[in-house]
């Protein structure tokens, strides 16, 4: 409406102003007071973007509606960062093929206990800083998952910078898990989420008789590129046949 | 009208043809006709219908292209396979005329139609000794007493043959090779090469109608030693891009001792027919790109690029293993379920530590106090490849969870005198 009023020739300069002032006003008056402008911004851009979501309700609702694709999204913290990427390893390889960088830690079973399909997971062994760059750069290039999943290593600024603009290039998402992001991986990182544990879940007694069911972790946005930092979520992590049980 | 050839066994030796004889003989008889149908070493049949001469004609010259091989043979003609078998029983160069085949048949024994000894006896024992016996038997009684093969049976003893005519595949070999005078020492050169290479290959493959399931590219080098590349396509193609794509994944991480004087180019595990398209899915996967990835993957890295395989096991270390990644089928899609955050288990280079006891469980880990503990899970068996228990071949050992007081969740174990860190859940 407003492009409608300043592009029509026959009004008078000042007419025009007055009515696209007018008409702002309107528009303005119209909007709830909760709606802030930053808001409707973050709407408009994320509108444009494939999100990932986590499957996570109090998650996807932190980041409003889960992941973007195309960026560089950080996990880090000592606990919960890896439980945080396999949720969202078992969501992606329900339609599409998900890599994982591995340095040797991974442990496959927990995966699949997690709900992640093995069979649509590229296990690619990568010990070195090199080798696991060379490998990113080979998949985003390749566009054959969606998802890469890396933990981090030293690498030089220029490689994270190139790396992140082969995830926006080719739309995938590539998450780096990290106890602490280095300068030059926040800087190019759309996203960078922290994990702190909040308390461990206990099953049964001390000893013999009990379990670890799990632990509640705390979700910190430390950068987002379409909001700003600074909120948080609660987590629950729990071991598969605790959450059967505790649905029982 | 079809011909029989049947080869009664080597002149010198009399025992039938080897495997390798009876492929020269069949090769032989191509030039009789296209249309071979290879029932076992020793018997074929060849269909004559459109080629012009007659019968005795086509006799005369099946035995013309045989005789080089010096075997005792005889040759039939009927209109029928179980005609034509039986025209070439009775004597060679016999031919069974249309609507005579009952007749030819009706004093030839049962041993004509490959039925088992076991049932020829018992055949015997009922009076049925010949082939009219058979035929004159009530259809449905007969074969309510011997079995649905028998029906095929009392038919073929009327003359009636259903059997269908199984032309022999033709083996086709599709290669192209480069050698020249000069070498190549550039990569440029030898992907020029390739492509030239892959350029008639497909041509080839179009014009037969095919697929390759497989590249052998064999690379000569001027200290005449030679290296062989295997490349195994996803998907049966005969898409040139695509195979340049994959040779170029595998050369990436090879280096040669010396320069390229040659290439050789085989398309192997040929298949018939096109190619599977996936047009209006955006999810669906690209097989040959995928393909195409893990080999530019495995160039790079020198590692395979696996997939994980669970299976049930006592120790940590055994719970999983890899296998090299194939493109799961398109059923899979959707199955995979989603069962929210689960702690995940990180595996760490196994290191001993320092632990401290106090009632029976750590108390302090690597100068950290405790604040939750639970185990022991005494581990002392591990399962054989047959799923049966067997001791573990080491001394068992105990595996505690422990919470320390930095927020760490970590796997020890406890073996012998000392105590090792196996991982952390993160």
């Amino acid at each position: 409406m407003l492009a409608t009023v300043a592009t029509t020739p026959t009004c008078h300069p000042e007419l025009v102003e007055g009515s696209r002032r007018k008409s702002f006003d309107l528009l303005k008056a119209r909007l709830p007071q909760s709606v802030s402008v930053a808001s409707s911004r973050r709407a408009a851009a994320l509108s444009f973007e494939v999100l990932l979501p986590t499957a996570i309700p109090a998650l996807d609702r932190l980041l409003g509606g889960g992941f973007p694709s195309g960026v560089v999204a950080t996990l880090e913290g000592e606990t919960g960062r890896w439980s945080l990427a396999a949720g969202l390893v078992a969501r992606m390889t329900r339609r599409s093929l998900v890599a994982i960088l591995d340095d040797g830690g991974l442990y496959p079973p927990a995966l699949a206990e997690a709900g992640a399909c093995l069979e649509r997971v590229l296990v690619v062994p990568a010990g070195k800083a090199l080798a696991m760059a060379r490998a990113a750069d080979i998949l985003l290039r390749s566009r054959i998952c969606r998802l890469v999943l890396m933990p981090a290593v030293a690498l030089r600024d220029a490689v994270w910078e190139r790396l992140a603009k082969l995830a926006h290039r080719s739309g995938v998402l590539l998450i780096v898990v990290a106890a602490r992001a280095g300068a030059a991986l926040s800087a190019v990182a759309g996203m960078r989420l922290h994990c702190a544990l909040e308390r461990v879940l206990m099953h049964g007694q001390r000893g013999l008789w009990g379990t670890v069911a799990g632990f509640e972790i705390r979700v910190d946005v430390r950068k987002h590129k379409h909001m700003a930092a600074g909120g948080s979520a609660r987590v629950r992590v729990e071991c598969e046949e605790m959450r059967d049980a505790a649905l029982r | 009208m079809l011909l029989c050839v049947n080869i009664l066994g080597n002149c010198l030796s009399g025992e039938t043809p080897t495997t390798v004889l009876w492929e020269e003989m069949l090769d032989a008889l191509d030039a009789v006709s296209p249309l071979v149908d290879d029932v076992r070493p020793g018997l074929a049949f060849l269909d004559m219908h459109g080629i012009a001469g007659g019968a005795r004609a086509a006799i005369a010259q099946a035995r013309g292209v045989l005789t080089r091989f010096e075997c005792a043979m005889r040759i039939g003609a009927g209109p029928n396979k179980i005609a034509a078998q039986a025209a070439a029983h009775v004597a060679d160069g016999t031919i069974c005329e249309s609507g005579m085949e009952r007749a030819l048949l009706a004093p030839l024994p049962l041993r004509l139609l490959d039925i088992e000894p076991t049932i020829v006896e018992r055949l015997k024992l009922l009076g049925i000794e010949r082939l009219r016996d058979l035929a004159r038997l009530p259809h449905g009684p007969f074969v309510r007493r011997f079995g649905a093969a028998a029906a095929s049976w009392h038919e073929l003893a009327r003359g009636i043959d259903r059997r269908p005519f199984v032309p022999r595949g033709q083996a086709v070999a599709i290669e192209s090779s480069i050698f020249g005078e000069g070498r190549a020492s550039d990569e440029a050169q030898v992907f020029f090469a390739l492509r030239m290479l892959l350029a008639r290959i497909c041509a080839d493959l179009e014009r037969c109608g095919k697929r390759a399931g497989a590249l052998r590219l064999s690379v000569e080098l001027e200290d005449a030693d030679a290296c062989d590349f295997d490349v195994s396509l996803a998907l049966p193609t005969a898409h040139e891009r695509t195979m340049f794509e994959m040779l170029r994944a595998k050369l990436d991480g090879a280096t040669f001792a010396a320069a390229i004087v040659g290439l050789r180019l085989q398309a192997l595990h040929l298949e018939e027919g096109g190619e599977e398209q996936a047009l209006f899915c955006a999810d669906d996967l690209d097989p040959q790109r995928v393909a195409v990835t893990i080999a530019r993957l495995e160039a790079a890295l020198g590692s395979s690029v696996a997939r994980a395989k669970t299976r049930d096991a006592h120790l940590l270390e055994e719970r999983f293993t890899y296998e090299p990644f194939k493109l799961p089928p398109r059923a899979m899609l959707e199955q995979a379920r989603c069962s929210g955050l689960v702690p995940q288990l990180r595996l760490l280079e196994v290191r001993e530590i320092l632990v401290q006891i106090r009632n029976g469980e750590p108390s302090i880990v690597d100068r950290q106090a405790v604040r939750q503990c639970t185990g022991p899970w005494r581990i002392a068996e591990r399962l054989s490849a047959d799923g049966q228990l067997v001791p573990s071949g080491v001394e068992g050992r105990d595996e505690y969870d422990v919470v320390l007081e930095d927020g760490t969740f970590a796997r020890i174990y406890h073996q012998g005198s000392h105590w090792y860190l196996r991982g952390v859940y993160e």
